[in-house]
């Protein structure tokens, strides 16, 4: 049976989104190992001051550029791919699409500026009263704007399409990417209203101060459901896409996936007071609502855990598989996507668990914005969620460009010193939080650092010598796919698992979209309305904007 | 359209639950542990 | 119209053991927090960053220890970037067995103020007052350390808190 095929034109618009996502990957990652190295006592910046000023104008290029730029461009091209893909149609306007993406890139612009000068050294949470120049602030606001434009092109394609197709269930893969999509465009909301109602207006003279406890406010409503959008992207592929690659497994639960996409619609927002557990100006009744509302939330990713290792344990089997563990080798690891997505899965799972304690209320004082938390999210969004895409990029660069993958084999090297390097590095960084050493800190410098922590800060800088390594190799392997002179034969197969039970026999109420929606903003509007129209109500712009870096 | 094969009824995922054993073994041991070193350094009030 | 959903056995049972096993944790967070009084901070008091460390009226403009009664002390302690990335005071020395309420606020940016091997660990916030109480059971020192990104002087911001016989 013959797959629909996107146009040329679709393609390339696919492809451009990668191409500035990995260009901010090579450039992010650059920085990532000089921080280890600076921990191991290995401290290159004083040879960087022409053009990088301090460990912390590097910190705030990796996290600004790598958590922020890398996902959210190969996260819209790859929900734009799904959509047309998975709906079998073009978009519906494809200049809408065209100009969010311009705004996205022209606000990447805008906010590199101001970094690249050290006028922006402010990490990627930008806390007030550090102020940047404002240029940042609206890039930021630009490639949040753009990125909802082209949410609106996706959801204009999936009203279309439904009125093409009246009865019919929506396909996994354009189902989950257009959840997503709608979950950013509510959760951005606070990161937007913090910028355009106070650190655009202040960083341009027209307002005095600022109310950090309201901004942080506002900034983590964002911030925790900002985790999911890079999530969720990862879990479609696992779900609906991996089991078939890794040897032709059907999806265990289209009926269950579904179900936890619509609880992460639901619960992802109203729960972002637990980054804000130990904040002086919040009510300890909200921090344990919300605390209460993340063990919630907690349980789709349970859910995702039994259906995806269910639908891998099926494609096992199906490769002659056996015993209870043994049928994971007979999973097809030589394919490169195959390899870098399950171990990204695997190194995911522990994520999970440092994310349960961090969320676990008062546990987090034990964890709290200590190196624990790094390490924790270098194996959920650099690990989980970027060897996934990585993973992802190896069948879809090839299926994009017509250009066969650059020597699969060093791919899946790649993605198995990813796994390595990262093991080093984020078991030593989470051993290191619960020594109680800081984030964020030039520990080979600081003062207070005892010998007991010295073996552990050498293995972060082995661990990130290691993932240079790695990073090197897939920046290569991109590179050398796009220059290939060998092309595909026949067009490349997008993996797509059928499920194992008809999606047409499941509930028709898990493809009605006006519940959900209303639910999820109804708990929003409960659980942070009160503390939000509290600290609004007492909002005091009293501080000024400092420049100490 | 999803076929449903006859060898898909049969297959029951007890791999399945080996692995999350072994999942939530290890996250109820770490989180314990988080939770010990809490509750030894005591109250807050 | 279908409305029944198809859930296998087997994953059933583990959503069930997931939910349990959430339950359990939530109870156990909840024993530490209302039980053995390991709680978070909770809205103290509002200052204005501006005055707070010259204002005589403000307790930060004279930082220090104060003992409210034998064993029982409250610390005010203010945290600064300008000039140069510090605590005021530097250090306090409390005996054995004291019981100390610190009081937290900063005069410019957001900080942080973790004592190590405790549970104090809070973020310091510029117009807001950080509060958190804890008992010194053991004759050492504990470096208190800033843990949110300050500016360049991150990395050297700490002080200590010595516990004597």
């Amino acid at each position: 049976m013959k797959q629909y095929q996107l146009s040329t034109g679709e393609k390339k618009f696919i492809g451009s989104h990668l191409l500035v996502a990995i260009l901010a990957l090579a450039v992010g990652s650059l920085f990532g190992p000089l921080q280890a190295f600076e921990h191991a006592g290995w401290d290159f910046y004083p040879y960087l001051k022409p053009f990088i000023k301090s460990y912390y104008q590097g910190l705030t290029v990796h996290g600004v550029l790598n958590a922020l730029v890398w996902t959210t461009f190969f996260i819209m091209g790859f929900l734009t791919f799904n959509v047309i893909f998975g709906l079998k149609r073009p978009l519906k306007n494809p200049t809408l699409n065209k100009v969010g993406f311009w705004l996205m890139v022209v606000g990447v612009v805008s906010a590199a500026i101001p970094i690249l000068a050290n006028e922006a050294t402010v990490l990627f949470t930008f806390y007030p009263p550090l102020k940047a120049n404002w240029a940042f602030y609206l890039g930021l606001t630009l490639v949040v704007v753009g990125s909802w434009v082209e949410g609106w092109g996706l959801f204009m394609t999936y009203a279309a399409w439904r009125k093409e197709n009246a009865n019919e269930r929506t396909p996994f893969i354009a189902f989950g990417s257009l959840v997503t999509a709608l979950l950013w465009q509510i959760c951005t909301l606070g990161v937007a209203v913090e910028i355009l109602t106070m650190l655009l207006p202040w960083s341009l003279g027209l307002i005095e101060g600022v109310d950090p406890q309201l901004a942080r406010t506002y900034f983590w409503f964002t911030g925790h459901p900002l985790v999911y959008f890079w999530l969720l992207p990862a879990y479609i592929s696992w779900y609906a896409m991996l089991p078939k690659q890794a040897g032709n497994g059907k999806m265990f639960s289209d009926t269950l996936a579904r179900l936890a996409f619509w609880i992460f619609l639901v619960l992802s927002t109203p729960l972002g007071l637990h980054h804000q557990y130990v904040d002086p100006g919040v009510s300890p009744v909200w921090k344990f609502i919300h605390s209460m509302l993340t063990f919630g939330v907690f349980f789709p990713s349970m859910m995702t855990a039994f259906t995806v290792v269910a639908s891998l344990e099926h494609a096992g089997r199906k490769q002659g598989g056996r015993g209870a563990l043994a049928w994971i080798g007979k999973l097809n690891w030589s394919d490169p996507s195959v390899a870098a997505q399950l171990l990204a899965g695997i190194l995911f799972f522990f994520g999970g668990i440092g994310g349960l304690a961090n969320a676990s209320y008062n546990v987090n004082l034990v964890l709290h914005n200590t190196a624990f938390i790094p390490g924790h999210f270098h194996l959920t969004v650099a690990t989980g969620v970027t060897l996934s895409f990585i993973g992802i990029s190896y069948w879809l660069l090839p299926y994009l460009t017509g250009k066969k993958l650059w020597k699969p084999k060093w791919a899946v090297a790649q993605a198995w010193i990813w796994f390595v390097g990262m093991i080093i590095f984020s078991n030593s960084m989470h051993v290191l939080g619960l020594l109680g050493a800081p984030r964020r800190v030039p520990l080979g410098l600081a003062p207070y650092v005892p010998a007991e922590w010295n073996s552990r800060l050498f293995q972060v800088g082995v661990g990130g010598a290691i993932l240079f390594v790695s990073g090197l190799l897939y920046l290569t392997v991109m590179l050398m796919t796009a220059l290939n002179k060998e092309t595909v034969k026949e067009e490349v197969e997008v993996p797509v698992a059928e499920a194992m039970q008809d999606p047409a026999l499941s509930p028709v109420w898990l493809d009605r979209w006006a519940p959900w929606i209303y639910g999820a903003l109804a708990l929003v509007v409960i659980v942070y309305g009160p503390q939000l129209f509290d600290l609004i109500k007492n909002m005091a712009l009293t501080s000024p904007g400092f420049r100490v870096w | 359209m999803a076929k449903k094969d006859k060898e898909d009824d049969e297959f029951r995922p007890s791999g399945t639950i080996a692995v999350l054993t072994i999942f939530v073994i290890t996250l109820i041991a770490i989180w314990a542990t988080i939770y010990m070193i809490l509750v030894r350094q005591g109250g807050t009030l | 119209m279908n409305t029944k959903m198809h859930v296998d056995s087997y994953e059933r049972n583990w959503m069930i053991f997931s939910a349990v096993m959430l339950v359990l944790f939530a109870a156990a967070v909840s024993v530490a927090a209302f039980g053995l009084g390991i709680q978070v901070p909770a809205p103290e008091q509002r200052v204005d960053p501006k005055t707070v460390a010259t204002d005589p009226n403000s307790p930060w403009s004279n930082p220090g220890l104060r003992e409210v009664s034998p064993g029982v002390y409250d610390a005010y302690i203010l945290a600064h970037a300008i000039p140069n990335w510090e605590y005021l005071p530097k250090e306090i020395t409390v005996p054995v067995g004291s019981k100390v309420t610190f009081y937290v606020t900063s005069a410019d940016v957001q900080h942080g103020f973790k004592i190590q091997d405790t549970n104090a660990n809070f973020m310091v916030l510029p117009g807001q007052v950080s509060k958190l109480t804890i008992t010194f059971k053991e004759v050492r020192t504990h470096n208190f350390i800033c843990t949110e990104y300050c500016g360049s002087g991150h990395g050297i911001m700490y002080g200590a808190v010595i516990v004597t016989p």
